[in-house]
Protein backbone atom coordinates (compact mmCIF):
# COMPACT_ATOMS: atom_id res chain seq x y z
CA UNK A 1 0.00 0.00 0.00
CA UNK A 2 1.34 3.43 -0.98
CA UNK A 3 0.34 5.31 2.16
CA UNK A 4 1.46 8.70 0.88
CA UNK A 5 -0.55 8.38 -2.31
CA UNK A 6 -3.63 7.22 -0.40
CA UNK A 7 -3.25 10.17 1.96
CA UNK A 8 -2.88 12.68 -0.87
CA UNK A 9 -5.93 11.17 -2.60
CA UNK A 10 -7.97 11.63 0.58
CA UNK A 11 -6.82 15.26 0.94
CA UNK A 12 -7.54 15.96 -2.72
CA UNK A 13 -11.01 14.45 -2.53
CA UNK A 14 -12.20 16.05 0.72
CA UNK A 15 -10.71 19.47 0.10
CA UNK A 16 -11.81 19.54 -3.54
CA UNK A 17 -8.29 20.28 -4.81
CA UNK A 18 -8.98 18.89 -8.31
CA UNK A 19 -5.70 17.01 -8.56
CA UNK A 20 -3.56 19.72 -6.95
CA UNK A 21 -2.75 17.39 -4.05
CA UNK A 22 -0.56 15.33 -6.39
CA UNK A 23 1.90 18.23 -6.44
CA UNK A 24 2.25 18.33 -2.65
CA UNK A 25 5.52 17.11 -1.14
CA UNK A 26 6.41 16.13 2.41
CA UNK A 27 7.43 19.74 3.11
CA UNK A 28 4.17 21.25 1.83
CA UNK A 29 2.40 23.14 4.62
CA UNK A 30 -1.25 22.16 5.25
CA UNK A 31 -2.99 23.89 8.16
CA UNK A 32 -3.03 27.63 7.57
CA UNK A 33 -1.68 27.24 4.02
CA UNK A 34 -4.61 25.47 2.35
CA UNK A 35 -7.72 27.60 2.95
CA UNK A 36 -10.06 24.64 2.37
CA UNK A 37 -8.52 22.86 5.37
CA UNK A 38 -10.62 24.36 8.17
CA UNK A 39 -11.35 22.59 11.44
CA UNK A 40 -14.38 20.78 9.97
CA UNK A 41 -12.29 19.54 7.06
CA UNK A 42 -9.69 18.29 9.56
CA UNK A 43 -12.45 16.18 11.12
CA UNK A 44 -13.54 14.85 7.71
CA UNK A 45 -9.93 13.92 6.86
CA UNK A 46 -9.59 12.08 10.19
CA UNK A 47 -12.81 10.14 9.55
CA UNK A 48 -11.59 9.10 6.11
CA UNK A 49 -8.20 8.06 7.45
CA UNK A 50 -9.89 5.90 10.11
CA UNK A 51 -12.25 4.23 7.65
CA UNK A 52 -9.71 3.76 4.88
CA UNK A 53 -6.79 2.51 6.94
CA UNK A 54 -8.89 0.76 9.60
CA UNK A 55 -7.29 2.75 12.40
CA UNK A 56 -8.84 4.47 15.38
CA UNK A 57 -7.60 7.89 16.40
CA UNK A 58 -8.06 9.19 19.94
CA UNK A 59 -8.99 12.86 20.10
CA UNK A 60 -6.10 13.59 22.45
CA UNK A 61 -3.54 12.04 20.10
CA UNK A 62 -3.56 14.84 17.56
CA UNK A 63 -3.10 18.58 17.49
CA UNK A 64 -2.33 21.34 15.02
CA UNK A 65 1.22 20.07 14.61
CA UNK A 66 -0.10 16.77 13.22
CA UNK A 67 -1.66 18.72 10.36
CA UNK A 68 1.26 21.16 9.93
CA UNK A 69 2.67 19.57 6.77
CA UNK A 70 2.04 16.59 4.50
CA UNK A 71 5.09 14.98 6.09
CA UNK A 72 3.84 15.39 9.67
CA UNK A 73 0.44 13.93 8.80
CA UNK A 74 2.01 11.05 6.88
CA UNK A 75 4.29 10.31 9.80
CA UNK A 76 1.29 10.18 12.12
CA UNK A 77 -0.61 7.75 9.84
CA UNK A 78 2.43 5.53 9.33
CA UNK A 79 2.98 5.46 13.09
CA UNK A 80 -0.60 4.28 13.60
CA UNK A 81 -0.33 1.65 10.90
CA UNK A 82 2.84 0.28 12.50
CA UNK A 83 1.28 0.25 15.99
CA UNK B 1 -41.75 12.06 -14.43
CA UNK B 2 -41.72 14.53 -11.54
CA UNK B 3 -41.44 13.27 -8.00
CA UNK B 4 -44.57 13.50 -5.88
CA UNK B 5 -44.02 15.21 -2.50
CA UNK B 6 -46.42 14.34 0.34
CA UNK B 7 -46.64 13.78 4.07
CA UNK B 8 -47.14 10.41 5.72
CA UNK B 9 -48.80 10.57 9.13
CA UNK B 10 -50.03 13.62 10.99
CA UNK B 11 -48.99 15.93 13.82
CA UNK B 12 -45.72 15.03 15.47
CA UNK B 13 -45.63 11.84 13.39
CA UNK B 14 -45.78 13.79 10.11
CA UNK B 15 -43.00 12.62 7.77
CA UNK B 16 -42.02 14.29 4.54
CA UNK B 17 -41.81 11.87 1.62
CA UNK B 18 -40.92 12.04 -2.05
CA UNK B 19 -42.43 9.35 -4.25
CA UNK B 20 -40.85 8.63 -7.61
CA UNK B 21 -43.37 6.54 -9.51
CA UNK B 22 -42.11 4.00 -12.07
CA UNK B 23 -42.02 5.27 -15.64
CA UNK B 24 -44.90 4.14 -17.79
CA UNK B 25 -44.09 1.89 -20.75
CA UNK B 26 -41.40 0.00 -18.82
CA UNK B 27 -42.13 -3.30 -17.10
CA UNK B 28 -42.22 -2.64 -13.33
CA UNK B 29 -39.19 -4.06 -11.63
CA UNK B 30 -39.60 -3.52 -7.95
CA UNK B 31 -39.59 -0.93 -5.20
CA UNK B 32 -36.92 0.83 -3.17
CA UNK B 33 -37.06 2.81 0.10
CA UNK B 34 -34.20 5.25 0.56
CA UNK B 35 -32.84 5.80 4.07
CA UNK B 36 -30.76 8.97 4.31
CA UNK B 37 -27.56 9.41 6.32
CA UNK B 38 -27.02 11.26 9.55
CA UNK B 39 -27.04 15.07 10.06
CA UNK B 40 -24.87 17.06 7.63
CA UNK B 41 -24.21 14.03 5.43
CA UNK B 42 -27.92 14.05 4.60
CA UNK B 43 -27.70 17.60 3.26
CA UNK B 44 -24.57 16.93 1.24
CA UNK B 45 -26.11 13.87 -0.41
CA UNK B 46 -29.54 15.22 -1.40
CA UNK B 47 -28.55 15.62 -5.02
CA UNK B 48 -27.17 12.08 -5.33
CA UNK B 49 -30.28 10.64 -3.69
CA UNK B 50 -32.44 12.52 -6.19
CA UNK B 51 -30.31 11.44 -9.17
CA UNK B 52 -30.47 7.76 -8.18
CA UNK B 53 -34.19 7.90 -7.41
CA UNK B 54 -34.93 9.40 -10.83
CA UNK B 55 -32.68 6.90 -12.61
CA UNK B 56 -34.45 3.99 -10.90
CA UNK B 57 -37.91 5.41 -11.56
CA UNK B 58 -37.23 5.81 -15.27
CA UNK B 59 -36.15 2.15 -15.38
CA UNK B 60 -39.44 0.99 -13.85
CA UNK B 61 -38.77 1.10 -10.12
CA UNK B 62 -41.00 2.73 -7.52
CA UNK B 63 -38.84 4.75 -5.13
CA UNK B 64 -39.79 6.36 -1.84
CA UNK B 65 -37.54 8.83 -0.03
CA UNK B 66 -38.57 9.54 3.54
CA UNK B 67 -37.17 12.24 5.85
CA UNK B 68 -36.78 10.54 9.23
CA UNK B 69 -38.21 12.14 12.40
CA UNK B 70 -36.59 15.49 13.15
CA UNK B 71 -34.76 15.54 9.80
CA UNK B 72 -35.28 17.52 6.60
CA UNK B 73 -38.90 18.57 6.15
CA UNK B 74 -40.38 16.11 8.65
CA UNK B 75 -42.04 17.15 11.91
CA UNK B 76 -39.95 17.76 15.00
CA UNK B 77 -36.54 19.21 15.72
CA UNK B 78 -33.42 17.11 15.62
CA UNK B 79 -33.39 17.09 19.43
CA UNK B 80 -36.71 15.18 19.35
CA UNK B 81 -35.29 12.55 17.01
CA UNK B 82 -35.17 9.11 18.60
CA UNK B 83 -33.56 5.98 17.20
CA UNK B 84 -36.70 3.87 17.71
CA UNK B 85 -38.80 6.48 15.92
CA UNK B 86 -36.42 6.28 12.95
CA UNK B 87 -36.87 2.50 12.77
CA UNK B 88 -40.64 2.99 12.88
CA UNK B 89 -40.38 5.56 10.09
CA UNK B 90 -38.64 3.01 7.87
CA UNK B 91 -41.38 0.50 8.65
CA UNK B 92 -44.00 3.12 7.77
CA UNK B 93 -42.26 3.80 4.46
CA UNK B 94 -41.93 0.10 3.65
CA UNK B 95 -45.62 -0.55 4.34
CA UNK B 96 -46.75 2.44 2.29
CA UNK B 97 -44.54 1.59 -0.68
CA UNK B 98 -45.37 -2.13 -0.66
CA UNK B 99 -49.04 -1.20 -0.79
CA UNK B 100 -48.56 1.39 -3.51
CA UNK B 101 -46.11 -0.49 -5.75
CA UNK B 102 -47.13 -4.08 -5.08
CA UNK B 103 -43.53 -5.15 -4.37
CA UNK B 104 -41.72 -5.72 -1.10
CA UNK B 105 -39.21 -2.86 -1.19
CA UNK B 106 -35.44 -3.05 -1.20
CA UNK B 107 -33.82 -0.95 1.51
CA UNK B 108 -31.25 1.47 0.11
CA UNK B 109 -29.08 3.29 2.60
CA UNK B 110 -26.21 5.73 2.51
CA UNK B 111 -23.59 5.81 5.30
CA UNK B 112 -25.45 5.83 8.65
CA UNK B 113 -28.70 5.26 6.75
CA UNK B 114 -27.49 1.68 6.15
CA UNK B 115 -27.40 1.15 9.91
CA UNK B 116 -30.96 2.50 10.25
CA UNK B 117 -32.09 0.26 7.37
CA UNK B 118 -30.51 -2.88 8.80
CA UNK B 119 -31.79 -2.31 12.32
CA UNK B 120 -35.27 -1.55 10.93
CA UNK B 121 -35.17 -4.78 8.91
CA UNK B 122 -34.24 -6.69 12.06
CA UNK B 123 -37.23 -5.15 13.81
CA UNK B 124 -39.72 -5.66 10.95
CA UNK B 125 -38.53 -9.19 10.12
CA UNK B 126 -39.43 -11.23 7.07
CA UNK B 127 -36.27 -10.65 5.01
CA UNK B 128 -35.07 -7.77 2.87
CA UNK B 129 -32.73 -6.99 0.02
CA UNK B 130 -30.27 -4.15 0.59
CA UNK B 131 -28.41 -1.59 -1.47
CA UNK B 132 -25.59 -0.14 0.62
CA UNK B 133 -23.71 3.01 -0.32
CA UNK B 134 -20.48 3.40 1.64
CA UNK B 135 -22.09 1.81 4.70
CA UNK B 136 -21.06 2.71 8.21
CA UNK B 137 -20.15 -0.55 9.96
CA UNK B 138 -20.32 0.56 13.56
CA UNK B 139 -22.78 3.01 15.08
CA UNK B 140 -20.42 3.56 17.95
CA UNK B 141 -17.56 4.71 15.74
CA UNK B 142 -19.96 6.81 13.65
CA UNK B 143 -21.17 8.61 16.77
CA UNK B 144 -17.61 9.15 17.93
CA UNK B 145 -16.70 10.68 14.59
CA UNK B 146 -19.72 12.97 14.75
CA UNK B 147 -18.95 14.10 18.29
CA UNK B 148 -15.47 14.98 17.09
CA UNK B 149 -17.04 17.85 15.13
CA UNK B 150 -17.66 19.54 18.45
CA UNK B 151 -14.03 19.21 19.35
CA UNK B 152 -12.75 20.35 15.94
CA UNK B 153 -11.50 23.73 17.15
CA UNK B 154 -9.88 22.31 20.29
CA UNK B 155 -8.48 19.41 18.29
CA UNK B 156 -6.54 21.69 15.98
CA UNK B 157 -5.26 23.70 18.93
CA UNK B 158 -4.30 20.49 20.71
CA UNK B 159 -6.42 20.98 23.84
CA UNK B 160 -9.32 18.63 23.17
CA UNK B 161 -8.90 16.47 26.27
CA UNK B 162 -10.91 18.68 28.64
CA UNK B 163 -13.70 19.27 26.14
CA UNK B 164 -13.79 15.57 25.29
CA UNK B 165 -14.19 14.59 28.94
CA UNK B 166 -16.93 17.19 29.49
CA UNK B 167 -18.81 15.83 26.46
CA UNK B 168 -18.63 12.25 27.75
CA UNK B 169 -19.82 13.38 31.18
CA UNK B 170 -22.81 15.29 29.75
CA UNK B 171 -23.87 12.35 27.59
CA UNK B 172 -23.48 9.86 30.40
CA UNK B 173 -25.71 12.14 32.52
CA UNK B 174 -28.42 11.94 29.83
CA UNK B 175 -28.10 15.58 28.81
CA UNK B 176 -28.78 16.86 25.32
CA UNK B 177 -25.50 17.89 23.70
CA UNK B 178 -25.18 20.26 20.77
CA UNK B 179 -22.77 19.29 18.00
CA UNK B 180 -22.32 21.28 14.79
CA UNK B 181 -25.81 22.78 15.09
CA UNK B 182 -27.50 19.45 15.92
CA UNK B 183 -28.97 18.75 19.36
CA UNK B 184 -28.34 15.11 20.20
CA UNK B 185 -30.65 13.44 22.70
CA UNK B 186 -29.79 10.18 24.48
CA UNK B 187 -32.86 8.60 22.81
CA UNK B 188 -30.97 8.93 19.54
CA UNK B 189 -27.35 8.42 20.52
CA UNK B 190 -27.99 5.31 22.65
CA UNK B 191 -29.67 3.53 19.73
CA UNK B 192 -27.04 4.67 17.24
CA UNK B 193 -24.18 3.55 19.48
CA UNK B 194 -25.72 0.08 19.75
CA UNK B 195 -26.35 -0.30 16.00
CA UNK B 196 -24.12 -2.49 13.85
CA UNK B 197 -24.14 -3.53 10.22
CA UNK B 198 -24.71 -7.19 10.96
CA UNK B 199 -27.05 -9.39 8.91
CA UNK B 200 -30.67 -9.60 10.06
CA UNK B 201 -32.15 -13.10 10.26
CA UNK B 202 -33.78 -13.93 6.93
CA UNK B 203 -31.28 -13.76 4.05
CA UNK B 204 -31.71 -11.85 0.81
CA UNK B 205 -29.45 -9.96 -1.54
CA UNK B 206 -26.90 -7.29 -0.71
CA UNK B 207 -25.38 -4.87 -3.20
CA UNK B 208 -22.53 -3.08 -1.48
CA UNK B 209 -20.80 -0.09 -3.06
CA UNK B 210 -18.00 2.15 -1.99
CA UNK B 211 -16.78 5.09 -4.04
CA UNK B 212 -13.21 6.19 -4.50
CA UNK B 213 -11.24 8.61 -6.61
CA UNK B 214 -8.29 6.20 -6.58
CA UNK B 215 -7.69 4.03 -9.61
CA UNK B 216 -7.98 0.30 -8.97
CA UNK B 217 -9.30 0.91 -5.45
CA UNK B 218 -10.56 -2.02 -3.43
CA UNK B 219 -13.19 -2.12 -0.70
CA UNK B 220 -11.81 -1.00 2.66
CA UNK B 221 -10.45 -4.05 4.51
CA UNK B 222 -12.91 -3.63 7.38
CA UNK B 223 -15.80 -3.56 4.90
CA UNK B 224 -14.58 -6.72 3.15
CA UNK B 225 -14.52 -8.53 6.46
CA UNK B 226 -18.05 -7.39 7.30
CA UNK B 227 -19.34 -8.33 3.84
CA UNK B 228 -17.96 -11.84 4.39
CA UNK B 229 -20.12 -12.10 7.52
CA UNK B 230 -23.23 -11.34 5.41
CA UNK B 231 -22.22 -14.04 2.92
CA UNK B 232 -21.72 -16.49 5.77
CA UNK B 233 -25.23 -15.66 6.99
CA UNK B 234 -26.64 -16.77 3.61
CA UNK B 235 -26.96 -13.44 1.81
CA UNK B 236 -26.02 -13.13 -1.85
CA UNK B 237 -23.49 -10.33 -1.61
CA UNK B 238 -21.98 -8.31 -4.45
CA UNK B 239 -19.37 -5.69 -3.60
CA UNK B 240 -17.70 -3.13 -5.84
CA UNK B 241 -15.88 0.18 -5.80
CA UNK B 242 -17.03 2.79 -8.30
CA UNK B 243 -15.16 5.90 -9.35
CA UNK B 244 -16.30 9.10 -7.70
CA UNK B 245 -15.87 11.52 -4.81
CA UNK B 246 -17.12 10.97 -1.25
CA UNK B 247 -20.05 13.25 -2.03
CA UNK B 248 -21.57 13.00 1.50
CA UNK B 249 -18.59 14.79 3.01
CA UNK B 250 -17.01 16.96 0.33
CA UNK B 251 -16.80 20.71 0.92
CA UNK B 252 -18.76 21.40 -2.28
CA UNK B 253 -21.79 19.33 -3.35
CA UNK B 254 -20.44 16.66 -5.70
CA UNK B 255 -21.90 13.93 -7.91
CA UNK B 256 -20.79 10.36 -8.49
CA UNK B 257 -22.56 9.37 -11.73
CA UNK B 258 -20.73 6.03 -11.95
CA UNK B 259 -22.28 5.00 -8.64
CA UNK B 260 -25.76 5.81 -9.94
CA UNK B 261 -25.18 3.81 -13.12
CA UNK B 262 -23.65 0.83 -11.28
CA UNK B 263 -26.47 0.77 -8.70
CA UNK B 264 -29.08 0.84 -11.43
CA UNK B 265 -27.31 -1.99 -13.31
CA UNK B 266 -27.05 -4.13 -10.18
CA UNK B 267 -30.72 -3.70 -9.30
CA UNK B 268 -31.79 -4.27 -12.89
CA UNK B 269 -29.72 -7.45 -13.03
CA UNK B 270 -31.49 -8.66 -9.90
CA UNK B 271 -34.91 -8.42 -11.48
CA UNK B 272 -34.37 -9.00 -15.19
CA UNK B 273 -31.51 -11.46 -14.85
Amino acid sequence: MDTKKELLDILDEILGLNGRAAQLTADSPLLGAIPELDSMAVVAVLTSLEERFGISVGDDEIDGATFATVGSLLEFVEGRLAA
Amino acid sequence: MAAEPFYLGAGSARRFCLYHGPATGVAPCGAVVYVHPFAEEMNKSRRMAALQSRALASAGWAVLQIDLAGCGESAGDFRDAAWDAWLEDVELAVDWLAERAGFRPWLWGLRGGCLVAVEAARKIGGGFNFLFWQPVLSGKQHLQQFLRLKLAGELVRGDSRGASEELSRAMAAGEIVEVAGYDLAPALTDGLAAAALTPPGRAGRVIWFEVSTREGATLAPAALKQAAAWTAAGYRVATAVTAGPGFWQTVEVEEAPDLVAASLDALEESCRG
